[in-house]
């Protein structure tokens, strides 16, 4: 039940922003761009694959392909790609947003959830909101947020002390509030909300302090919880898979692990299991789509026998009821953090007997592409892997193992993109060589509860690239090395154009098809973000932050810039 | 109220102080509890009596409030500290905890070894400290430690490495890598930081 008293915020919110409506009151006249369709409705937001003129998902479209369908910027003109406007936010930090535009509004968020709306044509802000943070939050990897989601007049956001804000998207007037978890515990929230048919879906963060993940669909008028699916079953055990998805052996101690069960019983309820980013939606199934993080404590498997179900797996459950559908593990009984992060894409793919059937794609952080029946959520086939794998599964120890890829290594949370006409999936990945270091604690009740250590190996380089990889084969078809580890997203557009930043704030557009590249710009802060694109009055955007990132510690900033071609 | 109308004009550090002042426990009478307080951690001077004992007057809410459960729990071994919180309510504890968090951060005077205090800099950039620590000062979860007590942030730091701390695994595992001269040398470094 949301916990939220209308009284008091109410007037909370009419205090805080009081004072901003009479000062900007002249920009507020901007929101006549909204016209008559001041209202994003259902149908919009099932055809948003095909509108070229609004970004209206954090991923483009509900099968998360990020893929914009406008041409008017492509391998030609890109070129002469020139910023249109720059924004800068209030807030120097880490920027990790996704701008959502609505008929030439663009709503951003930044590092401890303000949201701001701008004139998409010009940059011009016309409304800011900034989160009344409650004074206990507990969150890994900075204090982030990836965007909103926008349905019929409102938006939604979820904050880092765990709760789930609905707002008038015309004002950025708070209307209702509705908490998810206790921050105390280790819930927070920075990934954006996706809404469908009237449910506002959201995961949370929190397998680094023992929390129970979950997704949850709220009812966006009320902001009241119509379903909670756990992501740690209460019978977690699994079938005591001692290989992973790709065939090798992760050298598990079963025996050990069945002893430890039968002393302590499943350890479903502080087994983690986080969900970072949004469910894909299939509307004729009526299914959605999500990827659950690593179990806690990360490193200690001796404190949770048994396969952690559905910790590192990809999982349906049915839209309406939250019910469990199918589920595929990658990783059983994980001890490297080398987890299910990246959005699932949803595409039709050639099964192995060359069939074309519904798929689901993900990128995991072991740094292969895994192919997947959309039906059963059964693996087809993964992909060559995109970065440098060594000496796996070597278990953790006390004085550490090295093994590739790091922790931080593979896709991260990074979105994907496909460009279906290619058959083509583009994943940016890092490599970020790691020991891993184990030494076991008891759980700590919302405290950091890795269970070891991860220690980057200064002397060994880093690195990051690109690749794009035929998902009907697993094939690896190009990639371009960079000089960082990559973490933010990438966007792909029917000009025959991937875009992609990064942490030493190069911005670059590559051929989507042979992966040369094309374009660059300096953006004077990481470009850590995913980018998007839009197009008002008949004239095509790509947007993307600027502001760096926590994780990675590279450069933080403020901008969000919108490019367009020059006449 | 009065803690949204300045978090309208204030820059983001802010923001997070005043929404710690804005927590309303104003239902637990706390007021025999701090007569006890007060004896060792100093009345409304904040000034504790001993060098041993730390500073808690415009310490982290957050912070301060969690140390009271680990005490209470276990987790952080301490005589005369788990006898204190024995009894202590989470809501009394929260009390507790607002009521320090938003006095004033009090001055004091260390005695600094300023040749080991030098050499402390660079162990802290090896320790990666500032990754949490940021400037020093605090943040919610992340303890406030410029100016803080040196004899005390020294134990403190012992005990981490010594396992008697138990409260931050990871920062156990992180002392461990220091020897006992570095720990001082941060420590001398850290007191003797005044806010800027
Ligand atoms: C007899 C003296 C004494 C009394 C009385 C006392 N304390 Fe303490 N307190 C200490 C000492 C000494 C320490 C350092 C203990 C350690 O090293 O763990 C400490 C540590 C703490 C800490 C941890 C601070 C940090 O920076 O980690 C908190 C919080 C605290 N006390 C709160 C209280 C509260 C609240 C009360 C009253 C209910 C109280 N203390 C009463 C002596 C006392
Ligand atoms: C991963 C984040 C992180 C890093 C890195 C880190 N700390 Fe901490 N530190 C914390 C947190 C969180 C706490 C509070 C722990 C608790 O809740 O007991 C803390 C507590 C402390 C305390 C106790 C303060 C008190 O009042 O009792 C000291 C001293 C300290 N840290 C010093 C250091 C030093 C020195 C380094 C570098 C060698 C360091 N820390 C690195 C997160 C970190």
């Amino acid at each position: 039940m949301p916990v939220f008293d209308k009284k008091r915020l109410c007037l909370a919110v009419g205090l805080v922003f009081g004072a901003a409506f009479t000062a900007h009151a002249q920009e507020v006249e901007n929101a006549s761009n909204f016209g008559d369709m001041n209202t994003v409705s259902q149908d919009m937001l099932n055809r948003a694959g095909n509108d070229g003129n609004n970004f209206l998902h954090t991923n483009g479209n509900y099968e998360q392909t990020r893929y914009y369908p406008s041409k008017q910027i492509n391998t030609q003109n890109v070129k002469d790609l020139r910023p249109a406007w720059i924004f800068q936010t209030e807030i120097v930090e880490s920027l990790e947003t996704t701008p959502i535009v609505v008929n030439g509004i663009m709503y951003i968020t930044t590092s401890f959830n303000h949201i701001y709306a701008l004139n998409a044509a010009t940059g011009e802000q016309i409304w800011h909101f900034k989160h009344k943070m409650g004074p206990i939050t507990t969150y890994c990897c900075g204090p982030n947020n990836r965007g909103v989601a926008v349905y019929e007049d409102m938006l939604f956001m979820g904050t880092l002390d765990a709760k789930m804000l609905g707002l008038d998207a015309k004002t950025g007037k708070l209307i209702w509030e509705t908490e998810l978890g206790d921050p105390e515990l280790g819930y927070s929230e920075t990934m954006a909300p996706t809404v469908v048919n009237g449910k506002v879906l959201i995961g949370t963060n929190g397998g680094e302090y023992g929390i129970r993940g979950f997704v949850k669909a709220l009812d966006y008028k009320s902001g009241e919880v119509l379903w909670t699916f756990h992501t740690t079953a209460e019978d977690s055990t699994g079938v005591w898979a001692t290989h992973d998805a790709t065939g090798r052996d992760m050298l598990r101690d079963i025996d050990a692990e069945k002893a430890k069960l039968a002393e302590m019983g499943d350890p479903y309820k502080t087994l983690g299991g986080g969900v970072w980013q949004n469910p894909a939606v299939d509307l004729d199934a009526n299914r959605i789509y999500f990827v659950v993080g690593n179990p806690s404590p990360d490193l200690d498997g001796s404190l949770r026998p048994g396969d952690n179900l559905y910790t590192n797996s990809l999982v349906s459950v049915d839209l309406d009821s939250g019910e469990y559908v199918c589920h595929y593990q990658y990783i059983a009984h994980d001890v490297w953090d080398l987890d299910a992060v990246s959005p699932p894409i949803l595409v039709d793919v050639k099964n192995n007997d060359g069939d074309m059937v519904p798929g689901v794609l993900h990128g995991g952080k072991t740094g292969h592409v895994y192919v997947h029946n959309r039906d059963d959520c059964s693996l087809i086939r993964f992909s060559e892997a995109m970065v440098p794998q060594e000496n796996m599964w070597v278990l953790p120890t006390k004085d550490g193992e090295r093994m590739l890829p790091g922790a931080n290594g593979g896709v991260e949370w990074s979105p994907m993109t496909v460009d279906e006409k290619l058959g083509l999936t583009y994943a940016i990945n890092l490599h970020q060589p790691m020991t891993y270091h184990v030494e076991s604690s008891p759980y700590p009740e919302g405290k950091l509860w890795l269970g070891g250590a991860f220690k980057v190996i200064p002397e060994e380089q880093q690195w990051g690239n690109i690749t794009a990889v035929d998902y009907h084969t697993g094939k690896i078809r190009w990639k371009v090395k960079t000089q960082q580890p990559m973490i933010g997203g990438i966007l792909a557009t029917a000009g025959g154009l991937v875009f992609a930043g990064e942490g030493n704030g190069m911005f670059k557009a590559y051929d989507s098809e042979t992966g040369s590249q094309l374009w660059r710009f300096q953006a004077g802060a990481g470009v850590n973000a995913p980018p998007a694109s839009y197009s008002v009055d008949g004239q095509q955007y790509i947007v993307v932050g600027a502001g760096g990132n926590t994780q990675l510690n590279y450069k933080r900033g403020n901008n969000i810039i919108a490019f367009t071609v020059s006449d | 109220m009065i803690s949204f109308v300045r978090l309208q004009f204030v820059g983001l550090a802010a923001c997070i102080f005043f929404s710690t002042a804005s927590i309303s426990s104003d239902a637990v009478d706390i007021k025999d509890k701090l007569v006890l307080c007060e004896s060792c951690h100093g009345g409304e001077d904040g000034m504790p009596v001993n060098a041993d004992t730390p500073i808690l007057a415009g310490q982290e809410y957050y912070y301060l409030y969690v140390q009271l459960k680990d005490y209470k729990a276990g987790r952080r071994a301490n005589p005369i500290m788990s006898g204190m919180t024995a009894a202590l309510s989470k809501d009394e504890m929260k009390a507790l905890a607002e009521y320090y968090s938003s006095m004033e951060w009090t001055k004091i005077q260390p005695e600094i070894d300023q040749e080991l205090a030098d050499k402390g800099g660079s162990a802290l950039g090896a320790g990666q400290c500032s990754q949490c620590h940021s400037k020093y000062q605090g943040d919610s979860r992340v303890p406030r430690l410029a100016g803080q007590q040196l004899p005390y942030m020294l134990q403190t730091m012992k005990d981490f490495k010594n396992k008697v701390r138990l409260n931050s695994p990871a920062k156990g595992s992180l002392m461990d890598s220091f020897s006992d001269e570095d720990l001082a040398a941060m420590a001398n470094y850290l007191s003797g930081l005044q806010q800027p």
